[in-house]
């Protein structure tokens, strides 16, 4: 049976793990040989993609020129192409859930559709394109890292704890539109817990803190004898270690203009510089944090206690969730006997602190918490492809779900935490005379009235025979799968007939419009890839081209006349390929012309250090 | 009788194939599906042995790589295994859910605050409004102490009412149980805890609002 991977698709990184010889691996996918996937996807004017590091230098920004010159570089959105990080914050929302300073960051579509789109170019990109831009290169880089031609086809892919009906959907939506059979979603914190091999642990409650760059989990767990059972989960997808960079930006830029404040090219260095700081706050414990500004620069002082007071909002929320959790988990906690860390933010030492304090217990983090979902991701695959014994994972749904009744008000039908797959059958009749259909509203959330509840998907049931008020009776089941997605169908109880269900989600991609995009997808996908490493090609070729032609200006009486001879005739062949669409030729002439100028590279680093010696002993005597 | 998707063998209902183990979206009551008797007294600790022994062999994640029909017949059974544990698994849920398969249902129309807890039930609503409408911050924090106490109380009183509904399951499962007296009686219990419940929740809410004030 082909192997099923196991993907974390996370806010700021994202990383493709499988079962190698019973352990679970990550798969080197990123530049130098790096695991760690950037989730940010550029796009250019013309529509040309690029996921990762690389497209980290597109953003926009401002850059230090050789001559001292500031001047800003980069995607700068909407119409000059755009690059789009953190994704999955917009995962699953609709043009109406766009917060005000998002509006600022990015160009959007249109904001009163169902889907949030990002207009970049001619073209509007929603959550899921972007996502799944992402997910295709992770099997791209998976494919070609293992090299064996194995291809990376269904895949485990896991999600926030408390990510919702609609981004879940829109999760498995990028999963398909990247050409993907999406075996399972995990949640998070479920996955590293498998990571930890906690089954060996015969008995016991485990909490697992899951802070990441965007979103917050908290699950606790009992395990027995090989079952992961999940007792409760809370979390915020809106809360990371996003917004502890936005505090620290806010405090880098508190003396700027506002309108330099919301220019996109000062408010990524502002950020880049932001996160930087916070990363170095981890091992010392103050720091001078530099931006770089046309004419100006800024730089401020930043101690590790003055970044833990401007974290302390942020963490406490992250203990009230946990709190809850507990308590809907019916423990106390001091029954939990293990915390497992995991997601980057979970390095401050702040957080640590607090999280020992809490649970009176040192947490777990031996595996790297940047690969630990993924890792447990791997692990639940080959649990789905049936190598793992006895171990079984079984997850809750984290909101309630319900259906509108009479005055506005939520019918809880299935309760949060309740143990999934589940359902429930609930019947339906009508109110009118004769009256054929009947509206029904499906609803998430913990509030009481269906107005503050998120919607999430409206079906008319019907047609109905027409007969008295209150006569008819349709079952209408409301089934939650594995997944955390909601299933709904409907059988006539007189007739026993199934009615067809024709459910419009509130939110996200309806079926035809996900099949429209694959469709589109399937025509360019191939294409897009090789015209992607053509352009990768090129760029080679570009680069050891305008070194070799700047190098032999200022050191050409380094060459002989034979091996300059030789020399020219590889750039004429290399300037010749380039132009053409041949891309491993274009790789193999830059591999050749590498190999003909390596002396004369070795020579020009011989004699530059002997300047540097010669100037220095000059210096020396003066 | 129904009929197995994967092998075709016709059975009585239950949650798995007898012929091949695969797994059987069959309608079942939920002492049916855990493959228990139709008793109130439940072992809790057998219970959840049961339940995950059941979970290992029709959860989906078992079938991951079947055909569709079984797969959709392993969401389903798990689904109708999960709700039936969940049931059972809480006394109160497990005594409402006795009194539907019984076809009697605790009265929805019946606003009536059980007498047994009556006294109880209205002091405290009475100091709950005492503390939300005090103006003097110090007259709030005081009636919050008093309810924090009285929350203590209230816990004492459910886990009496809890160990009560044990007690009276036992009588069900005797031989000569008269059926209509021990339904008043269970009838009883129950409200009087769903009332205590709604009323430890409010409680709960007015001391995590004041101290949040």
């Amino acid at each position: 049976m082909p192997r099923i991977f196991g993907i974390d698709l996370g806010t700021t990184n994202s990383l493709i793990a499988a079962m190698e010889n019973g352990e679970p691996r990550v798969i080197a996918v990123g530049e130098n040989a790096s695991a760690l996937l950037p989730s940010v996807v550029a796009i250019a004017p013309d529509g040309a993609v690029t996921v990762g590091e690389r497209a980290i230098e597109m953003e926009p920004h401002l850059t230090v020129e050789r001559d001292g010159r500031v001047s800003a570089v980069g995607f700068a959105g909407g119409e000059y192409g755009a690059v789009i990080r953190s994704v999955k914050r917009y995962m699953g929302l609709g043009g109406d859930e766009i917060a005000p300073e998002d509006r600022a960051r990015y160009t959007f579509a249109d904001l009163s559709g169902p889907v949030v789109r990002f207009q970049i170019g001619k073209r509007a990109f929603t959550p899921s394109q972007i996502s799944a831009e992402i997910l295709r290169a992770l099997k791209d880089g998976a494919e070609r890292a293992i090299g064996s031609g194995e291809k990376v086809e269904r895949v485990v892919i896991t999600v926030p704890a408390y990510f919702n009906d609609g981004q879940r959907q829109a999760t498995k939506d990028a999963g398909r539109l990247a050409g993907l059979e999406v075996v399972r979603l995990v949640n998070e914190p479920t996955a590293a817990s498998l990571a930890y091999g906690l089954n060996k642990m015969a008995t016991g409650n485990v909490a697992v803190f899951d802070f990441g760059g965007g979103t917050f989990d908290i699950s606790i767990l009992s395990i027995k004898e090989g079952i992961f059972e999940v007792l409760a989960t809370n979390g915020d997808t809106h809360l990371g270690g996003d917004d502890i960079d936005r505090a620290v930006v806010d405090w880098l830029l508190a003396e700027m203009p506002d309108t330099l404040k919301l220019d996109r090219h000062v408010w990524n260095s502002a950020r880049m510089a932001a996160e930087d700081a916070k990363k170095r706050l981890t091992d010392v414990a103050e720091t001078d944090v530099v931006v770089e500004l046309p004419g100006h620069s800024i730089r401020k002082h930043l101690t590790r206690t003055a970044l833990e007071e401007m974290a302390a909002p942020f963490i406490a929320r992250t203990l009230k969730r946990c709190e809850l959790a507990i308590a809907d988990a019916k423990l106390k906690a001091g029954d939990i006997d293990a915390v497992v860390l995991v997601g980057g933010s979970t390095r401050m030492p702040v957080v640590r602190r607090r999280v020992a304090e809490m649970f009176h217990t040192e947490p777990l983090c031996s595996i790297n918490p940047d690969q630990v979902v993924a890792l447990g991701a791997a692990v639940q695959a080959s649990v789905l492809m049936g190598t793992q014994g006895d171990m079984l994972l079984l997850d809750v749904v984290p909101l309630s779900l319900g259906i509108e009744t009479m005055g506005g008000v939520m019918e809880r039908l299935i309760h949060r935490n309740t143990t999934i797959p589940t359902s429930v059958t609930e019947g339906f009749t009508t109110a009118v005379d004769n009256q054929t259909h009947v509206d029904i509203h499906v609803l998430q959330g913990e509030r009481e009235l269906a107005k503050d509840c998120r919607s999430l998907a409206r079906f008319k049931l019907g047609p109905i025979q027409a007969q008295p008020a209150g006569v008819p009776r349709i079952e209408v089941t409301f089934l939650i799968d594995a997944n955390g997605i909601l299933n709904v169908n409907a059988r006539d109880e007189r007739t026993g007939r199934e009615h067809s269900v024709d459910v419009k989600p509130s939110y996200g991609l309806t079926d035809d419009e996900i099949e429209r995009m694959l469709e589109e997808a399937i025509d360019l996908g191939e294409q897009d890839l090789e015209e992607r490493l053509l352009i990768s090609a090129r760029n080679d070729a570009d680069q050891i081209l305008g070194a070799l032609r700047k190098q032999l200006g200022e050191y050409g009486a380094l060459v002989p006349a034979g091996e300059h001879a030789r020399m020219n005739e590889v750039v004429e062949r290399l300037e010749a390929a380039r132009t053409g669409t041949d891309r491993e030729l274009i790789a193999k002439l830059v591999e050749e012309l590498n190999e003909v100028t390596t002396p004369f590279a070795e020579r020009i680093m011989d004699a530059a250090i002997k300047l540097a010696l010669e100037k220095k002993s000059v210096e020396e005597l003066s | 009788m129904i009929e197995c998707l994967s092998c075709g063998r016709q059975q009585e209902p239950s949650l798995i194939c007898a012929e091949c183990g695969a797994p059987l979206a069959a309608p079942l009551d939920c002492f049916a599906a855990l493959g228990l008797p139709r008793k109130l007294t439940i072992d809790l600790d057998a219970l959840e042995r049961r339940y995950h022994e059941l979970s290992r062999k029709i959860h989906p994640d078992r079938f991951a790589s079947s055909k569709p029909k079984v797969r959709d017949a392993s969401v389903r059974a798990t689904a109708t295994l999960t709700r039936s544990y969940r049931t059972l698994r809480d006394p109160v849920s497990r005594g409402l859910y006795w009194l539907e398969t019984n076809g009697e249902k605790l009265a929805e129309n019946n606003k009536r605050v059980p007498p047994e807890v009556a006294e109880l039930v209205f002091e405290v609503q009475e100091q709950l409004a005492e503390m939300q409408l005090a103006s003097d911050p110090e007259v709030a924090v005081e009636r919050a102490t008093e309810i924090a106490a009285r929350r203590v109380e209230l816990q004492f009183t459910m886990d009496e009412s809890l160990a009560a509904l044990d007690r009276h399951f036992a009588k069900w499962d005797q031989p000569a149980a008269d059926k209509k007296i021990l339904t008043t009686e269970l009838k009883t219990l129950l409200s009087n805890i769903a009332y205590l419940r709604t009323l430890i929740r409010d409680v709960d809410r007015a001391l995590e609002n004041a101290k949040a004030a």
